[in-house]
């Protein structure tokens, strides 16, 4: 497994010498300036109502919390977009071989390649918290409820990513791929919007959902069975991504 | 597998005499598959000892580690098949080190397949690849020290200079960080890319772009190298020492390398292995196939093979074209007794000389008669 943080590393250093890794983070970390700071104006517009009431909403509930939950809709596009070049894109210019030959195991590659990705996913989510904590200087923030959110949210984007690994490790066009992981993403994501519209919430289908689980950390809620949940999504579409490379050395 | 009794030609039954005398890494291994115990794979397992690794004095349980004299390479009976098409079908090859083996044949023939079975990314569907002695796919770990793999097609980070990029390449063959820089230089310094070591090699010429996937190939000093076509997208000039450093490799490592381009296979292997529709149909020394060189004969008359066969200096005709023939002679008998046995039977002779083609023949009569497979030596 010494290989993996080399692949890892490899895999940074290529996409930030890249323009494209820079664009993708400056552009959603612009929208969610922009969002941040309408949000941060009405909030301020309407503090000092919110003041005379008892049991009144906060920042956190209404600039923190909306901004998280802008970040883990923009997931579902920006997951897809940071993995569809790490295995297609290595298929595709013909680079996979290198990995291959080089006695690396299947894992280990497809591992390496999710922690590569993951580190810009990770990168916007940790820059898009940093705005709501500079409010922190002027106002009481719930951190113990931003650190939540934050962890769901960095679960969620994990989960985004391994599946957008898996989609790319079928595929040696990195559009389908991208395209594969939006909508495999955004299924599991909006799975049991059926179920809820017809008011069923404790199902089988609404465990399958990714929101289900995401939706106890914005409260401040860290249960194992999420986490656990996360993690099982993750390691499932990774384990499908090393399948395929094993196929790809047993059946050509 | 080919047995001694088959039919095969003189050329083929000097070398299996040749090889199968030579233990215990002389020849190609005529027993039964040396399959993985991988059960991915279709396997033939066998209770008892394997005879192609007994023959190489292994065992699946004990390999024996590399060492000068062992082969860096075997490949025992292994056959590969992709979509449900044979691609290589039973093919037996050893490779020792300092052996440059050149893998000749058409487009489709099963090079590149076989290439990849050999540098540990494709598993054989059965058989066996072992590396010096451990079975590649069962000690993957083997390859990345001990193999230098070049594709077909370079396989180039085109957002890496060429320097970064063997960094990376070392790093991942196993080489220690504080040795990787004197690596780098070394493989940089042999495939001259001094000038282009800045670059990144997404800009660089075809012929470069080959020489850093031959660099990244030698990069960690590997036992064995493999070359998919190396000369591919070379100039002349840069062919010419893509061979001499091909030769140099060869000093320390064992080289496979494939192509269809015969000058080559002629100016740095020692050893050639044709195969044809995913079978091996031959395989030679060259110095060999130069001393049994037979004699080219150009007559006038068009005659048939038994008119040649009536001369009793001759062991052998073959047809080249209708009047143009390969003759090759009983031992001991003069080419002036021919000459003058075609005059008396009035063939008209107007040329008689010897074949300095040979090679190119049997690649030709090989790939022109895809349903007559050759003896493998």
């Amino acid at each position: 497994m010494s290989t993996l943080p080399l692949i890892a590393g490899n895999d940074i250093k290529r996409q930030f010498v890249q323009p494209f890794a820079w664009i993708l983070l400056a552009l959603t970390c612009a929208l969610l300036a922009w969002q941040f700071l309408i949000a941060l104006d009405a909030y301020l517009r309407i503090a000092e109502k919110l003041d005379a009431l008892p049991n009144s909403q906060g920042a956190t509930d209404l600039i923190a919390i909306p901004l998280l939950r802008s970040l883990s809709g923009l997931l579902l596009l920006i997951a897809p977009l940071a993995t569809m070049q790490s295995l297609a894109g290595e298929r595709r210019a013909h680079t996979l071989p290198l990995l291959l030959a080089a006695g690396t195991g299947n894992l280990a590659i497809v591992l390496g390649k999710f922690l590569g990705a993951f580190v810009t996913v990770a990168l916007i989510v940790l820059i898009t918290v940093s705005m709501p904590l500079m409010l922190e200087f002027g106002t009481a923030l719930d951190l113990g409820r931003l650190a939540a959110a934050s962890l769901g949210v960095l679960l969620f984007g994990a989960s985004l990513t391994a599946i957008g690994i898996a989609c790319s490790a079928w595929t040696t066009h990195p559009a389908l791929a991208a395209a594969a992981a939006l909508v495999i993403g955004s299924l599991l994501a909006m799975i049991d919007m059926g179920a809820r519209f017809q008011g069923v919430d404790n199902a089988l289908i609404n465990w399958l959902s990714l929101s289900t689980h995401l939706e106890p950390f914005y409260s401040g809620l860290i249960a194992s069975v999420d986490i656990v949940y996360f993690l099982l999504v993750t390691l499932l579409a990774l384990l499908l991504a090393a399948r395929r490379l094993d196929s790809l050395r047993t059946r050509g | 597998m080919l047995h001694p009794d088959e039919n095969r030609d003189p050329v083929t039954l000097l070398l299996f005499n040749l090889y199968s005398k030579s233990p215990p890494f002389g020849g190609f291994f005529f027993g039964k598959p040396a399959s993985s115990q991988a059960p991915r794979r279709a396997m033939h397992e066998e209770a008892t000892v394997d005879p192609a690794l007994a023959l190489a004095g292994l065992s699946r349980n004990n390999p024996r580690r590399m060492n000068e004299s062992s082969p860096v390479l075997s490949l025992a009976r292994v056959s590969r098949q992709l979509s449900g098409r044979v691609i290589v079908e039973e093919l037996d090859l050893t490779l020792a080190r300092g052996e440059v083996l050149g893998l000749l044949g058409v487009n489709g023939a099963g090079k590149s397949t076989t290439l990849r079975m050999m540098s540990g990314m494709l598993a054989p569907s059965s058989g066996a690849v072992l590396l010096g002695g451990d079975d590649l796919y069962e000690n993957p770990q083997r390859a990345r020290r001990d193999i230098g793999y070049l594709p077909e097609e370079p396989p180039l980070y085109g957002e890496l200079n060429v320097e970064e990029y063997l960094r990376f390449c070392a790093r991942l063959h196993g080489i220690d960080r504080h040795a990787v820089k004197p690596a780098v230089e070394k493989a940089i310094e042999r495939c001259e890319l001094g000038e282009m070591r800045q670059r990144l090699t997404s800009l660089l010429s075809k012929g470069f772009r080959q020489r850093v996937g031959l660099a990244q190939a030698i990069v960690h000093e590997p036992a064995l190298i493999v070359l998919d076509e190396p000369a591919s997208g070379l100039d002349p000039i840069q062919a010419l020492r893509l061979r001499e450093l091909i030769r140099t490799l060869a000093k320390d490592h064992a080289v496979v390398l494939s192509t269809h381009v015969l000058s080559d296979v002629l100016a740095c292997c020692d050893r050639v292995a044709i195969l044809h529709q995913g079978r091996l149909r031959h395989s030679a020394v060259l110095s060999e196939i130069d001393a049994d060189s037979a004699l080219r004969v150009h007559i006038e008359r068009d005659v048939d093979n038994d008119a040649w066969m009536r001369m009793p200096m001759v062991a052998s005709a073959q047809i080249i074209d209708t009047r143009r023939w390969r003759i090759r002679l009983r031992d001991g008998v003069s080419v002036s007794e021919l000459a003058k046995a075609i005059n008396d039977c009035s063939f008209g002779l107007l040329e008689l000389r010897a074949d300095g083609n040979a090679l190119e023949d049997i690649f030709v009569r090989i790939a022109t008669q895809p349903d007559t497979p050759e003896a493998a030596a």
